[in-house]
Parts: C-alpha cells; sequence; structure tokens
C-alpha cells in the first residue's frame, strides 16, 4: 500500500513537530565533578607532563604523558632521555589503554568457585595480606616457596630477589615469550663466551655504513626498536657521506627486510654459515683494510665456503660479493638478531656472526659494537645480589627446573608477577597441568590472563602509568643510564603496589627479611636507590639535597650522563678457537612435515600481552595489513601447490597439535617456510583479546638450545592441510573481518 | 459558474481557513519555544547542594579564593570538596546545607554541580588571558555576589562576544574579530 504524502499532511506534521519541539527544549545540563582533593600541580584544563618509563617491552624507554585534571591523555617519548629521545613506538603510545582497560582487576580478589572457575569475590585487602603472610610462615621449608616473574621493572626484581634470599627461599625464575622470541637469553650467552661478561652490546648502528644484520628485526621488536630505529635513520641519512647500506638474512620478509636494500631468505638455522663463509673469504682473500688476518686464520680452518654455499643457498660469487662489501666498509658492523637463536644451533650461529665485528675490527671502534658503560647505575641493576641469575635470565632452562619441582610436590607457593606461562609456552611443557598440583597460587596481575586463572587469588599490582619504578635498559645506550617511573595519575582502582606488600610482608615477617627490606615503603626505597647516584661527576644534574635530587629524578625521568661514555668490550680466548660449525635440528621429519615454522614477535602485540589493547588489535600489520586475527604467511608457489588463495582457512599440524588459520599469500617467505604472528590465541585475558585467532607457541616442540638453555621456538617442522573453511581477514583496505564489532 | 467550480471554491476557501489555521499553531509554537527556551537558558539551573554566592560574598570572599584558577587556566574551576572543607571543617557546622556537603566529604565523593555558564565545544575561551587584561568577573557573569543560586547573566553569543571584542583599541580590533581567536 502506498499513501502519497499531500501538502495538507506535510503542514500538520511540520505543525506538530514545531510545537513539540517548541514547548520541550533541550538544554544542555553539563555536570562538573570537581576533585574531592585536589592533585598538587593540577592546574584544571592545563596540561601537565609527567616522565616516567614505558614498560610495554622491555627496553625501558622514557615517556613523558600529558595529564590533564588527573587523567593520563596522552604518551610521547621524552625528548631528554638518551635511548629513545623523544619517539615512541606504537606500542608505547597504547599505553593509555592498559590504563584504562575495562578489562582491569579493580581489587583484590579470590577466586572462591575454585582456581579454574573464574569466578572471582572481592577480598578485602588486610584480609588478602593476612593469608600471604599465614602462607608464607606455615611454609615447612623456605625452599618450598616458588617465585614466578615476567616482565618485572628492575626495582621490584632486586626487591623480590632480596627478599627470597632473606627466606632462604630459591631466587625468583624470569620468563616472558618477548624475551624469548628476540633471544636475550642466547645474547647474553655470546656476550659471556665473546666478552666475558653476560651484557647485551650495544650496537652503534647509527655511525656504520654497512650493517650485516642475522635475523634481527630490530626496526620492529628485537631489544630496544626505538633506540635502533633511530639509529638506523641517521644511517641512511649519511654522516659520513653517503647513504648506508643494511643487508638483511632471514627466512621471511620482516619490516626490517623490506626497508634493507637486499634480503638474503637463507634457509632457517643456516645463517651463521653466510657468515662463516663471509669470514673466510675476507681471511683467505685478505679483504679490508685493517691489517693482517693471520691471527683469524685459526677461526675459519675448518670452513669450506662451498659447504657452506650449497647449505645456506647463498652462491659462492654472492658470499665473494657480500665479503667485499663488508670488508671494504670504513664501518661495518654484524649484528646477530633474535631468529638465530631460534634454532638448535642458535649460539653457533650467534658466534659465528659476532666473529665477522672481529674481522673487521669493530669491537670498541664507531659505528661497532659496545657494552653500555654502567657508571654508577651498576648497583641498581638486576643482578645485585648473587651471579646465580646472570647467566640463566630469560633462558628456558629454569622454568622446565620450576615445572618439575611443581610437578613432584615440592612447591606449595607459588607466586607470580607479570608472567602468563599457560599461554606463552608450548603445552609440551607441561606447566598448564603442573601448576595444578601447587596448593596455594597468588597472582598479582592487572588482568586475568590464562595463567591467572590458575591462582587462587589476585593482589592486582598497579599498572605503569600509576606506579613506581625504575628500569637500567639492557641492552643501554651509549651512556650510564637508569629510566625513572613514577605514577602519571592516581591508581583508578584498589589495586596495590607489589613492591609495597613486599616491603609489608618483611617488616612483619621481622628477622632476616625486616633486616634485608628496611625500607617503610616502596617510595622510600627508591629514593634510597636513586641516591646512590647523586654526587656522581657524570650526572646530566645534581642537587645539592636528597630531596633535590629526588625532584630532579622525576622532573628528568631518571638518570643519566650528560655525555656519551664508551666501553671497549675486552675479548675472551674463544677468539683464538675454531668456530663451531653446527648443523641446524628440526623436530618433525622432513617428509610428514615438509615446512618450517615460524612463529614471529608482532610488531603490535609482541608476543601477546598487547592482545588486549584494541589500538593495537585495529592497527594493520605492516607486511599484511591484517589485524585482528592469526594468519598463515605462505609463499604464492606453496599456496598454489596446496591450491589455496588469501584467506581460505588451512590446517597447520605439527607434532604437538594443529590449530586452523586464514592463509595470506606473502612473495616475502621462503617456500619452505610457513610464518605466523605471535600474540593471539587467548582464551582469557580480556575481551578484546579472548576467543580471537590461535596461538602458533602451542605448535612448537619444547627444545633447548643446548649452549644457552634457550628455547628453540623456531625448530619444529609442520604440515598444512587445506580445509574447507574460508575466513576473510579483516585489512586496511577492505571493510569486511571480525574483530572490529567488539569495538561497537 | 457550474456546480463543480463552486464546491471547489468553497474547498479551497475552507483550506485556505485551515492554512491560516496552521500557520498561526506554527507561530505561537514557534515564539512559545523561543521564549522558553530563552527562559531557560537564564534561568539557574537545580543543584545538588543549595549554595548561595550571596552569603559567601557578603561574608568577605573573594570570587578567586574559590575559583582560583581564572588566573592561571583556561578554566576557572570548581573549588574542590577539601576546600570548602577548609573553612567549613570549623565553621558553621550545624547548618544541614553544610553538613550536606561534610557528607560528600565524608564518603570522598565529588559534588555533582551542574554547570551555570556553559560555551559550545567548538569556542576557545580563556579566563586566563581575560582577567589578564583587567576586565572583573562581574563584567560577563553579572552580579553573582547578589545571586542566592548563580544563574548566567548574559546570553553569551558570539554577538554578545563580538560587542565587546570590537569596542577594543583599534590596533587589536583585527586580532580579536579573527575567526580564528575563538574558533581554533
Amino acid at each position: 500500500m502506498k499513501r502519497k504524502l499531500t501538502r495538507r499532511d506535510f503542514l500538520q506534521i511540520a505543525t506538530g513537530a514545531t510545537v513539540i519541539t517548541g514547548f520541550a527544549p533541550k538544554l544542555r545540563r553539563i555536570i562538573l565533578e570537581p576533585f574531592v582533593q585536589p592533585p598538587e600541580e593540577v592546574l584544571p584544563g592545563e596540561a601537565t607532563w609527567y616522565a616516567s618509563t614505558c614498560r610495554q617491552c622491555r627496553a625501558g624507554c622514557g615517556i613523558v604523558v600529558r595529564v590533564v585534571n588527573g587523567r593520563a591523555k596522552k604518551i610521547e617519548g621524552n625528548p631528554l632521555h638518551p635511548l629513545n629521545q623523544g619517539k615512541l613506538c606504537a606500542r608505547g603510545q597504547a599505553g593509555l589503554q592498559v590504563l584504562y582497560n575495562p578489562d582491569r582487576i579493580k581489587n583484590a580478589v579470590s577466586q572462591t568457585g575454585g582456581r579454574g572457575s573464574r569466578h572471582f569475590e572481592p577480598l578485602y585487602w588486610p584480609d588478602a595480606l593476612d593469608i600471604l603472610f599465614n602462607k608464607i610462615t606455615s611454609l615447612s621449608n623456605p625452599e618450598r616457596l616458588a617465585f614466578l616473574g615476567g616482565m618485572m621493572p628492575d626495582h621490584l626484581y632486586r626487591l623480590v630477589v632480596q627478599f627470597l634470599d632473606s627466606l632462604g627461599a630459591p631466587p625468583p625464575v624470569i620468563f616472558d615469550l618477548h624475551s624469548a622470541l628476540e633471544g636475550r637469553a642466547t645474547a647474553l650467552n655470546l656476550s659471556q663466551r665473546f666478552f666475558g661478561v653476560p651484557e647485551f652490546p650495544v650496537y652503534d648502528l647509527s655511525r656504520s655504513e654497512v650493517i650485516f644484520s642475522f635475523g634481527a628485526n630490530f626496526l620492529e621488536t628485537w631489544m630496544s626498536p626505538v633506540n635502533l630505529s633511530r639509529a638506523y635513520g641517521e644511517m641512511r641519512q649519511g654522516q659520513f657521506g653517503g647513504r648506508g647500506l643494511l643487508v638483511q638474512f632471514e627466512p621471511r620478509l620482516s619490516a626490517t627486510a623490506a626497508s634493507a636494500d637486499e634480503w638474503i631468505p637463507t634457509p632457517p638455522g643456516t645463517e651463521g654459515f653466510v657468515a662463516l663463509a663471509i669470514g673466510r673469504i675476507i681471511v683467505e682473500e685478505r679483504l679490508g683494510h685493517v691489517g693482517s688476518h693471520r691471527p683469524h686464520a685459526v677461526l675459519y680452518q675448518d670452513v669450506d665456503v662451498r659447504e657452506m654455499a650449497a647449505a645456506s643457498e647463498v652462491s659462492v660469487e654472492q658470499l665473494r660479493r657480500l665479503a667485499r662489501i663488508f670488508a671494504d666498509a670504513d664501518q661495518a658492523v654484524a649484528i646477530p638478531g633474535g631468529y638465530l637463536t631460534s634454532q638448535k644451533n642458535g649460539s653457533a650461529s650467534m658466534l659465528a656472526v659476532q666473529a665477522l665485528n672481529l674481522l673487521v675490527a669493530q669491537f670498541g671502534r664507531l659505528g661497532g659494537v659496545f657494552l653500555s658503560q654502567p657508571g654508577p647505575t651498576n648497583a641498581l641493576r638486576q643482578t645485585p645480589v648473587s651471579g646465580t641469575q646472570a647467566e640463566g635470565a630469560f633462558s628456558y632452562q629454569p622454568i622446565i627446573d620450576l615445572v618439575d619441582r611443581m610437578e613432584r610436590g615440592q612447591v606449595d607457593l607459588l607466586l607470580i608477577h607479570g608472567a602468563n606461562p599457560v599461554f606463552e609456552l608450548p603445552d609440551a611443557t607441561g606447566f598448564s597441568e603442573a601448576i595444578k598440583r601447587v596448593p596455594f597460587v597468588i597472582s598479582f596481575n592487572s588482568f586475568v590472563d590464562e595463567t591467572a586463572v590458575w591462582s587462587d587469588l589476585i593482589l592486582p599490582d598497579h599498572t605503569y602509568l600509576e606506579a613506581w619504578g625504575y628500569q637500567v635498559p639492557a641492552p643501554g645506550a651509549n651512556r650510564p643510564l637508569v629510566s625513572g617511573q613514577q605514577p602519571v595519575v592516581q591508581p583508578l582502582y584498589d589495586t596495590k603496589s607489589t613492591a609495597d606488600i613486599i616491603l609489608t610482608l618483611a617488616s612483619r615477617l621481622g628477622g632476616e627479611a625486616a633486616a634485608a627490606l628496611p625500607w617503610s615503603d616502596e617510595v622510600a626505597y627508591l629514593q634510597a636507590s636513586a641516591g646512590e647516584l647523586q654526587g656522581s661527576s657524570l650526572s646530566a644534574y645534581d642537587a645539592r639535597t636528597r630531596s633535590g635530587f629526588w625532584a630532579l629524578w622525576r622532573q628528568h625521568g631518571g638518570w643519566w650522563s650528560d655525555r656519551e661514555v664508551p666501553r671497549e668490550p675486552e675479548l675472551t680466548e674463544i677468539v683464538t678457537k675454531p668456530l663451531p660449525i653446527v648443523q641446524p635440528q628440526f623436530d618433525g621429519d622432513q617428509e610428514n612435515y615438509p615446512f618450517h615454522l615460524y612463529p614471529y614477535s608482532s610488531i603490535l602485540l609482541s608476543d601477546g600481552r598487547g592482545a588486549n589493547l584494541p589500538w593495537l588489535q585495529e592497527t594493520p600489520h605492516p607486511m599484511t595489513t591484517a589485524r585482528w586475527e592469526t594468519w598463515v604467511e605462505l609463499n604464492a608457489e606453496t599456496a598454489a601447490s596446496l591450491g589455496v588463495a588469501d584467506n581460505d582457512v588451512v590446517r597447520v599440524i605439527s607434532p604437538y597439535g594443529e590449530l586452523e588459520a586464514p592463509v595470506v599469500v606473502y612473495p616475502g617467505i621462503r617456500p619452505d617456510v610457513v610464518a605466523m604472528p605471535v600474540g593471539q590465541g587467548h582464551k582469557d585475558y580480556g575481551r578484546f583479546a579472548q576467543d580471537r585467532g590461535s596461538n602458533p607457541i602451542k605448535l612448537i616442540a619444547p627444545l633447548e638450545e643446548p649452549e644457552s638453555g634457550a628455547l628453540a621456538w623456531g625448530a619444529t617442522r609442520v604440515r598444512l592441510e587445506p580445509t574447507e573453511g574460508r575466513k576473510v581477514l579483516a585489512r586496511l583496505e577492505n571493510l569486511e573481518g571480525e574483530g572490529r564489532e567488539s569495538l561497537r | 459558474m457550474t456546480e463543480s467550480s463552486l464546491e471547489m471554491q468553497s474547498q479551497s476557501k475552507r483550506s485556505l481557513r485551515w492554512l491560516a489555521f496552521i500557520a498561526m499553531l506554527v507561530i505561537i509554537g514557534v515564539i512559545a519555544g523561543v521564549l522558553i527556551t530563552r527562559m531557560q537558558v537564564l534561568a539557574a539551573p537545580e543543584q545538588p547542594i543549595a549554595y548561595s554566592h550571596r552569603v559567601h560574598v557578603e561574608a568577605g570572599l573573594q570570587c578567586l579564593y574559590c575559583h582560583s584558577n581564572a588566573l592561571r587556566s583556561d578554566v576557572a574551576g570548581i573549588p574542590s570538596v577539601q576546600l570548602c572543607l577548609g573553612c567549613h571543617g570549623v565553621i558553621a557546622t550545624d547548618d544541614p546545607v553544610v553538613q550536606e556537603v561534610a557528607g560528600y566529604w565524608e564518603r570522598q565523593e565529588p559534588i555533582p554541580w551542574v554547570r551555570v555558564n556553559v560555551q559550545p565545544d567548538f569556542v576557545y575561551f580563556s579566563h586566563q588571558a581575560h582577567l589578564g587584561t583587567g576586565i572583573n568577573c562581574e563584567t560577563c557573569h553579572g552580579p553573582v555576589g547578589e545571586m542566592e543560586t548563580a544563574r548566567p547573566a548574559v546570553r553569551m553569543d558570539m554577538g554578545w562576544c563580538l560587542d565587546c571584542h570590537l569596542q577594543q583599541p583599534e590596533e587589536h580590533v583585527a586580532r580579536l574579530a579573527d575567526c580564528l581567536a575563538c574558533h581554533k
């Protein structure tokens, strides 16, 4: 039925509407809520900037946060900070969504429905602390207490170490997937073997002329990406009269490889062979201009260039060309990166790459390799008490030992801060089963993640924008440096600083614990720590009084030297022995599992800790433009042989599990490699993260690199099976795909 | 004239009458709407606390004692509950209205005041700049010290702003009348 709107109808409706509008004027009613207690320094409507430290990865960049009316509005890089010099990455910018995340735990809770029930009830803080106190005092033996830490700030790590030491408990176990993916354990091990100190080298990229990067995606997630991206920019702008050259060796075209002049897709595990061959050619043909290569000949006595060329699929001519480029440059540097450490021959590959820097005498030279000078910051570093942690730090072995202890019922109380091993470890590790055997588990997480679900109590720590602390960046900058962290806003919810909880516990326990941790609260402890730097002749600022120094510390966002203080590494005797040639080994036979699985750390979600931040979920991945999902990157050749195209779902099967994910046909990957971004596949961790995508870590074999004890996360083979399914990925260039509906 | 044309004539007369009636209604409606809106715009909004500006000004308080940010910030600011209690912890503590305020303090809740003078979001206005040139609060806000409940003294629309901006010394007028002075 159609009715025409007559003029009369129109006038009637118009009149009616006008009269009704006229009699019911809509006025804006705005509520102004003043502060109950105004914070100091706050002027309503005017922005205040607080300097602090980013805690989205381990790099420890300085940030300044714009705060208006007591609310954090924007995070930027701290222009004074020597590491990131005013720059900040996407993950750092998204830190606001950690603070304002709707899925934060707002107070202490106990899981009343039993562990794993996800039924939480609020707990009165004094009662929560009583439970913790009683659990610790009722331990039959302090050995039965275990502390598992993830990305803890340095001050808290130091407190925990001292606390556990005073109780006679084993030192904390540290594991986080991000560090595993960037190869921290193996990098420390390499420095220990090469320089005799377990410290991360600082690669002076900004003054290099030629950079050979072996699997270091330093523009994305490796080590200190903001600092290195900046240095890369300077290298490209040619301080030495020309545009620097970057060559990237890795099986998949990362964003770093895409920025490189040349990408050489080597088969997984053979990057070290390329370095060995280049080294051998330099020595043999006496390339370069740094004098005699005779002392180095012994390093390469076992290396056969033809064998290496065959294994790495880089021709001898090409190797010779690369050797010339490297040796002829005034400043050349080779970076042993994170992907190398993912293989079972990781240490040997790293050693081979670092040896290239020796050939061109780049240790302690401009554009080469340095160690960071700790200056007076040494006391504030992560390894304050005993040397026990230094070598095992970030490696896989300690957490395997912990799983073993838990399985054998040797742990009665497990404390977890910032670690999520249920998500981050391969299932074959057995962590998820072992945690169920621990009688009592307390988590200090801000979110209910996969591991916190298995805890009895959650005593949420503040998020980093509400918290005190400091971080000694490692790898550091070109000078002694401590990044200071201070609250930029009042805590939004009834959360409690874990450092304060530990100090309270110590004073209640009395005895050795109270003597070891005599500070009244976290701030007193930090003031005492920062005070150790007062009066240093290197300082960028100084004050006559303790409180004056503390004020300047907070204004600057830490402490650093006003000038570069280089530190030349000293070489150990390893440089006089032939370099080992170790063949890569993989889990899964080639016939049944023809592809190498490459689970790479996402520039956005990192190891999965960013998955609950919708800004990062919505940001297109730089190489594929996909988002909100896990995808499988396949070479066009591989995709064609399987008969699949973009968005077709394939099943990825390893000897340890299987998952399904849509395909992205990606020309920048070797046909025998399958890459998947890590970060999705959460079962818990809030509305934006959970039940989205899949977790490739669940497919990998629980292999260990024998030298460093690191997790060999890239040594698993998989097979692919096409399915009938199809799942359109949300991409920058389309309006389809799932994910964005959760923002509405 | 045929019968049908007669009918048409009377019909058009009827519809004319209708039209006139409807037009009247529209005009009345619009006028009523405008008047009522104007009244409401200038009316004092209902506040959660029966706060009297008159009492406080007569007691000798300066505007800037409570709205202390006007000299330093874009916004004049609403005093914190703590500031209220600074005096009312000891003064007039038996007054029921003061006790209401104390209730907010005890619960550590902000008082949800209703904004009196409103500018739209697309207007940039700074108290600091205006006070800096020596303008008094009363110039724009009227005799607040005589009001029991605060209400807007004038309709703060663009014409009213320009009235004043255009009367400024000649060398300043171009800048003060620039669109971007307020619509940044």
